[in-house]
């Protein structure tokens, strides 16, 4: 039984890794409370729903079409809302009310469209794997491997290639990136671009595991969030260690407690968090002025 | 002349909101997402009060105060020495608990399925049963409450409050305890709210876990973001663009399937927009 909770965490957990990874990279570098994370995340969901169910594409051609449209959204997002904002000198604050904004009327939008209901791709029942007892349905295989092919690839991006050691200049000291002369514009466009693919990833998953509708955007962001929290701001890869803590600690609420549950807990698990660690695991406590 | 009524009611109510979270937002930049935490803990004490133990509604309106009060204190107490984005986080993460609380303590809240048949406010043998009598009550509530406001933001706590909004090393280092007013506001701030609360239940006569979410939160933040923050006119502009408006829409032919919806999304936009060009809402004083 004790397995089989771990199997299932390090499948939930994959995804959740998804979407703390591209939300700490954003966070990280921009310093924006990317809510309408949530809102790429729902319409990548939406967007493959339209090309593999209602256009009767193949698989790898819903894929990429979603994929590229996520991608869209997210450069969209920078473009035309923060890097605006980031301009103009204007507060953080102010980036995080216009991404809330954005983000009610992206899902406003796709709830117009396909209305409130949950949607499912997949309609035939999973098929499942049983290896000593433990029980691994197709969909948490597939998690658990493109979590393990992105990983890599993400980690030796952002830590050998220039690029990456770029994204990790700006986010260590957006000053000193400014005055090197490094094109911030171009690095913010890349760190959106990347991060809505990832969450575009995870949101494909979990539609195809268990279906989407437009209000799981917000639950998604709060994952990333919780994630994020738990592990500190300051490693960004280090996201994927509250990612997996928060997936085992919520199907341990579910199998000894009740499913109803794992929200409140989740956000207990925050609060405790902000009041006792608020750096995070991974992070050093740092200065007043250092944070402000 | 009811259906009007109705509308302005619901304006008085949101009104009590907006002004309970511009004390918090627009004089003390405390950014809070758990406006509706607060308005729903009030309903339900009240209304608890009502049902199990037969108490006026206006003792059980006091009663919900103290204790939303008190229950803020959990949240005010640890969550004003976070900064910026943290506090946020904080405040919404203790909303989405007490949402999760209400529904799922069915013993107490009776979850999802609400509580039915609260009974209309009562006093010296009226009892506000109709729609103008209880538009009466609320506005005048409403107005005791703007007048309350009005006098705690003039005065030097007033001052205070702004003073450290604008640069809380500063008022630290001019002798304020900052934690300590941070503290008092949020817990004017939840009081207030509390007030709303018990006379959404008292009106409705009904209520449930779903008035109370993160989105009615999202709701009343938007509501004064759009009007303004800071100063006494821009929750009143921002309550009638977010009640009233929507009315409006209904005029105009569109269907009531999608009018939600439609609502959400020129909501969105317009704080999106609103932020780029006026920071200070429509009317309002404090920029983000």
């Amino acid at each position: 039984m004790n397995l089989q909770i771990i199997t299932d965490s390090l499948a939930l957990g994959s995804v959740y890794a998804l979407l703390a990874l591209s939300f700490n990279l954003i966070y990280k570098t921009t310093r924006i409370l990317h809510i309408s994370h949530g809102a790429v995340y729902v319409a990548s969901a939406y967007i493959f729903y339209v090309c593999k169910i209602l256009l009767s594409l193949p698989f790898v051609i819903s894929l990429v079409i979603s994929l590229s449209v996520s991608l869209l959204l997210g450069i969209a997002y920078e473009v035309f809302l923060y890097y605006p904002l980031y301009r103009k000198k204007a507060s953080l604050l102010l980036s995080f009310i216009s991404s809330l904004g954005m983000y009610l009327f992206v899902i406003n939008l796709v709830a117009l469209i396909f209305g409130n209901e949950v949607i499912i791709i997949q309609k035939d029942p999973d098929t499942n794997y049983v290896i000593f007892d433990i029980i691994l349905t197709k969909m948490q295989t597939i998690e658990i491997l493109s979590f393990i092919c992105i990983f890599p690839i993400f980690y030796f991006f952002l830590r050998t290639t220039n690029l990456g050691k770029s994204i990790n200049a700006l986010s260590n000291n957006p000053e000193l990136a400014v005055v090197l002369g490094m094109n911030i514009r171009r690095i913010r466009v890349l760190v959106f671009s990347i991060g809505s693919i990832l969450t575009a990833v995870s949101g494909i998953l979990v539609s195809l595991d268990i279906g989407t509708d437009p209000n799981m955007g917000f639950s998604a962001v709060f994952i990333a969030i919780v994630a994020v929290v738990i592990s500190g701001t300051d490693v960004i890869e280090g996201a994927i260690l509250g990612a997996f803590l928060l997936a085992f600690i919520q199907n341990f609420t579910s199998w000894s407690l009740s499913a109803r549950w794992q929200e409140a807990i989740t956000f207990g698990i925050l609060i405790l968090f902000l009041l006792l660690r608020p750096q995070g695991l991974l992070s050093q406590k740092k200065r007043v002025e250092e944070v402000l | 002349m009811n259906y009007l009524l109705h509308i302005l009611i619901m304006v008085n109510i949101y009104l009590i909101l907006a002004y309970s979270l511009n004390l918090l937002v627009g004089y003390t930049g405390l950014l809070s997402i758990a406006q509706a935490a607060f308005y729903g803990i009030g309903a339900y004490i009240a209304t608890f009060f009502v049902m199990n133990f037969g108490v006026n509604f206006f003792l059980a309106v006091l009663v919900s105060i103290v204790i939303t009060m008190l229950l803020s204190l959990f949240v005010s107490v640890p969550s004003v020495r976070l900064k910026g984005d943290y506090f946020i986080l904080a405040s919404m993460g203790f909303q989405a608990l007490i949402y999760g609380v209400l529904y799922n303590w069915v013993s107490i809240t009776r979850g999802p399925y609400g509580i039915s048949g609260i009974p209309r406010p009562e006093i010296a043998g009226f009892k506000f049963d109709t729609i103008p009598a209880y538009f009466t009550l609320t506005a005048v509530i409403a107005i005791l409450i703007f007048l309350i406001f009005r006098r705690l933001v003039l005065s030097p706590f007033g001052r205070t409050l702004k003073a450290i909004r604008e640069d809380e090393i500063a008022a630290l280092g001019l002798g304020k305890n900052t934690a300590k007013f941070k503290i008092l506001s949020f817990t004017f701030s939840s009081g207030i709210a509390a007030v709303a609360g018990c006379l959404y239940a008292g009106y409705m006569t009904y209520i449930d876990p779903t008035s109370f979410t993160i989105y009615e939160s999202i709701f009343i933040l938007s509501m004064i973001l759009i009007g303004g923050t800071g100063n006494l006119r821009g929750p009143l502009v921002g309550v009638i663009f977010a009640i009233v408006f929507p009315e409006v829409l209904r005029f105009i032919g569109i269907p009531d399937t999608i009018a939600p919806n439609v609502r959400q999304m020129i909501y969105g936009l317009t704080l999106a927009v609103l932020m780029y060009f006026r920071p200070q809402g429509i009317a309002g004083e404090y920029k983000m």
